[in-house]
C-alpha cells in the first residue's frame, strides 16, 4: 500500500465498523452522514460516496449485527433474557456499543456479554439481584454441555498423596442465590432464596448436563482438588479453612462423595 | 481441486440429529452427495454435537466453510484460532477451506457478520496477501466467497467483478461462487447478474452456493437471509455456471426458518434439477452441439 492507501484503507474499514458500533449513529447519520464520515477520518470523496448510499443502506449492518448477536445470546441465556424483558435488547445494544465481542466463536458471545454486564446488573436497582447468578447458571449448562470430551477412568487409584483427575466437563459453580431451584419455564418469575450455593456440574455419558448441590465442606474439598492439590492437602486444608474437625465423619463423607463422583463419571481417578 | 461434486447441504444443528437418525436407520438421504460444515460451530467443542458430526462424517464427505476468518480485516490472524481451524479442516479431509471476501471486525472486536470491503486496488492487494498468509497457516487451498453487500465503502476504483478477479489474480485463491449473492446484489444495485457472471474467471470456481433471500421493507433492499426457499432465477444462474464449468460441488444454505428435513430435501431436489440441467448443457457444450 502507498502512504495514502495505508491510512485510507483502515479508515474505510473503521467507518464500516463505526456504523455498526458507534453510539447514536442513527441520529448522526440522519443529521449529516457526510459529516459523520469526515469526523471518522475519511477523506471528502469517500465520505461523499458513502453519504450518497442513503441512510437505510448505511444502517443495514448495524441492525443485522445487533439482531444476530441478540438472537445468539438469547439462545444461551433464555431465562435471563426473559426476566430482563424488554431491557434485554437494550443491554445487548449497550454491550455492542461499549465492549463488543472478541471471540471468533458466536457461542462465546453470551459469555462475553454476561462477563461485561453482570457487574453492572449488580449495581442496577432495575435488575433483580439474582440475575447475574441465573445468567452464569445458564452459561454453566452450555459450557458443560459443550466442554471437551475426555477419556474414561485413569485406572489410577486416588490416594491421599495423589491428585485427582476430573472429567473435562466438570465445573464447580458458586452463586449467592439458589438459582438452580428456579422454575425452568421461561415465563416463570419466581425469586430464588438468597443463600450461598455450590454446584458441581458435569456431563454424563449420554451428554446430559447434571448438577450436584454440595455442602460447604464438600465444595471446599472439590475446589482444592480441582486446583490440583493432593487429596490429603485438599481435605486437611478445606476442613481447616472451614474450622471443622477432621474426624471420621468427614473422612467417610469425603470417601462417599468421591465414590459417587467416580460412579457418575465425573471423577476419572488419580492423575498420573 | 475438489474430488467432491454434485449437490450437498449445509449441515445445521436444526437437523443434525435427523441426519444421525437416518444413518442409524441405514438410510442415505436422497440427493445429498456431501455436507458442508462451518468449523466455528464445531471447533473447540465436545459433547453431543461433535459426536453427531463425527457420525455423519463416517458416511458423508465434508467441505469446510468458515464464518469468521475476516480475510479482509486488519487485525492479525489469531494463531490459536487458525491452528484449531487447521486441525478441523484436516480432520474433515476437506480439499479446500472457504470463507468470505469480507471483513468481520476491527480493533480486536469480532462482529460476526460479513462486512463489505472497499473496491480498490489497495484493498485487493491487502486481501490477496492475507489469503496467502491464511493458506500458509491452514495448509490447504483457500476459496473465497463473493458476498452480498448492501453498500460499498468509499469511492470505488473498480467494480465488484473486477475486484474479485483482481483478488484471485493476486493470490492463488479459488472462488466459491454464491449465485444467490450475485442475484441479490444485482437486484439491489440494478445490474445484470448474468453479465456479472460472464466477467468472472469461471475457471477459478471450485464450489457454488445457492440459497433463498427475503425482501425487507424496513431496509428497502433484498436481504440475504438464507431463510426462504430459492427462487427460480437463482437456480437458473446455478445451471448457467455449471453449463460452463462442468461438475462442481453445489451447496444449499439454509440458516433461518429451516423447514423439517424432508421438506428441505425436496428443496434440495430443485437444486439437483438445476444442476442436472447445467450438466446436460455442459455436455452439449463440450460436444460442440450448442
Amino acid at each position: 500500500m502507498n502512504a495514502d492507501d495505508a491510512t485510507r484503507f483502515p479508515a474505510l474499514l473503521g467507518a464500516v465498523a463505526s456504523l455498526v458500533r458507534a453510539p447514536d449513529v442513527e441520529a448522526r447519520i440522519a443529521a449529516d452522514s457526510k459529516a459523520f464520515f469526515i469526523e471518522g477520518g475519511l477523506g471528502a470523496g469517500d465520505a461523499a460516496s458513502l453519504a450518497t448510499q442513503g441512510e437505510r443502506r448505511l444502517l443495514v449492518y448495524r441492525k443485522l449485527v445487533r439482531r444476530g448477536l441478540t438472537a445468539a445470546i438469547r439462545l444461551e441465556i433464555p431465562r435471563t433474557a426473559a426476566r430482563l424483558g424488554p431491557a434485554f435488547e437494550a443491554w445487548v445494544e449497550r454491550f455492542v456499543d461499549e465492549e463488543a465481542p472478541r471471540s471468533h466463536y458466536l457461542r462465546d458471545v453470551a459469555f462475553e456479554l454476561v462477563a461485561w454486564a453482570a457487574p453492572r446488573w449488580a449495581t442496577d436497582p432495575e435488575v433483580p439481584d439474582y440475575l447475574g447468578d441465573l445468567a452464569r447458571h445458564e452459561l454453566t449448562a452450555f459450557d458443560v454441555g459443550s466442554a471437551d470430551d475426555d477419556r474414561g477412568p485413569t485406572g489410577i487409584e486416588l490416594e491421599l498423596d495423589t491428585t485427582a483427575r476430573f472429567h473435562a466437563s466438570v465445573r464447580l459453580a458458586r452463586h449467592d442465590h439458589a438459582v438452580h431451584r428456579l422454575l425452568a419455564d421461561e415465563a416463570a418469575r419466581d425469586v430464588p432464596a438468597r443463600e450461598p450455593t455450590a454446584l458441581l456440574a458435569y456431563r454424563d455419558a449420554d451428554h446430559e448436563v447434571r448438577y450436584l448441590e454440595l455442602t460447604p465442606l464438600a465444595a471446599a474439598i472439590l475446589d482444592r482438588l480441582l486446583l490440583g492439590e493432593t487429596l490429603r492437602s485438599a481435605v486437611v486444608g478445606a476442613a481447616s479453612a472451614r474450622g471443622e474437625a477432621l474426624g471420621p465423619e468427614v473422612l467417610a463423607g469425603t470417601a462417599r462423595l468421591l465414590d459417587d463422583l467416580a460412579q457418575r463419571g465425573a471423577l476419572l481417578g488419580g492423575a498420573s | 481441486m475438489s474430488s467432491i461434486d454434485g449437490v450437498g447441504l449445509g449441515l445445521r444443528f436444526a437437523f443434525l440429529d435427523d441426519v444421525v437418525d437416518a444413518i442409524a436407520a441405514g438410510t442415505r438421504l436422497p440427493g445429498v452427495a456431501f455436507f458442508e460444515v462451518s468449523p466455528e460451530n464445531h471447533m473447540r467443542r465436545g459433547g453431543h454435537v461433535p459426536a453427531a458430526v463425527e457420525r455423519v462424517a463416517e458416511h458423508y464427505r465434508f467441505l469446510t466453510h468458515g464464518l469468521t476468518l475476516s480475510i479482509g480485516g486488519l487485525d492479525p490472524f489469531d494463531r490459536a484460532y487458525m491452528a484449531e481451524l487447521r486441525r478441523f479442516v484436516e480432520r474433515s479431509k476437506s480439499p479446500f477451506h472457504s470463507d468470505h471476501l469480507c471483513f468481520s471486525g476491527a480493533g480486536g472486536r469480532m462482529l460476526h457478520d460479513l462486512l463489505p470491503l472497499p473496491l480498490t486496488q489497495a484493498s485487493a492487494i491487502h486481501v490477496a496477501a492475507r489469503i496467502r498468509e491464511a493458506q500458509d497457516l491452514l495448509g490447504v487451498p483457500v476459496a473465497i466467497e463473493n458476498i452480498t453487500r448492501y453498500f460499498v465503502p468509499g469511492e470505488r476504483s473498480m467494480d465488484e467483478a473486477d475486484y474479485v478477479a483482481e483478488v484471485l489474480d493476486r493470490s492463488s485463491a479459488k472462488l466459491l461462487l454464491d449465485v444467490n449473492n450475485v442475484w441479490v446484489n444485482a437486484v439491489n444495485d440494478g445490474f445484470d447478474a448474468l453479465e456479472f457472471l460472464r466477467r468472472l474467471p469461471l475457471d477459478r470456481v471450485v464450489q457454488l452456493h445457492v440459497a433463498g433471500h427475503d425482501r425487507s421493507e424496513e431496509h428497502g433492499l433484498v436481504i440475504d437471509t438464507h431463510g426462504a426457499d430459492m427462487i427460480d432465477p437463482v437456480l437458473d444462474l446455478c445451471a448457467w455456471v455449471i453449463e460452463r464449468t462442468g461438475p462442481l460441488p453445489v451447496v444449499l444454505e439454509r440458516d433461518h426458518r429451516i423447514p423439517p428435513l424432508p421438506e428441505l430435501l425436496i428443496e434440495l431436489g430443485r437444486v439437483e434439477a438445476a444442476y442436472a440441467r447445467g450438466l446436460a448443457a455442459h455436455a452439449r457444450f463440450a460436444r460442440g452441439d450448442a
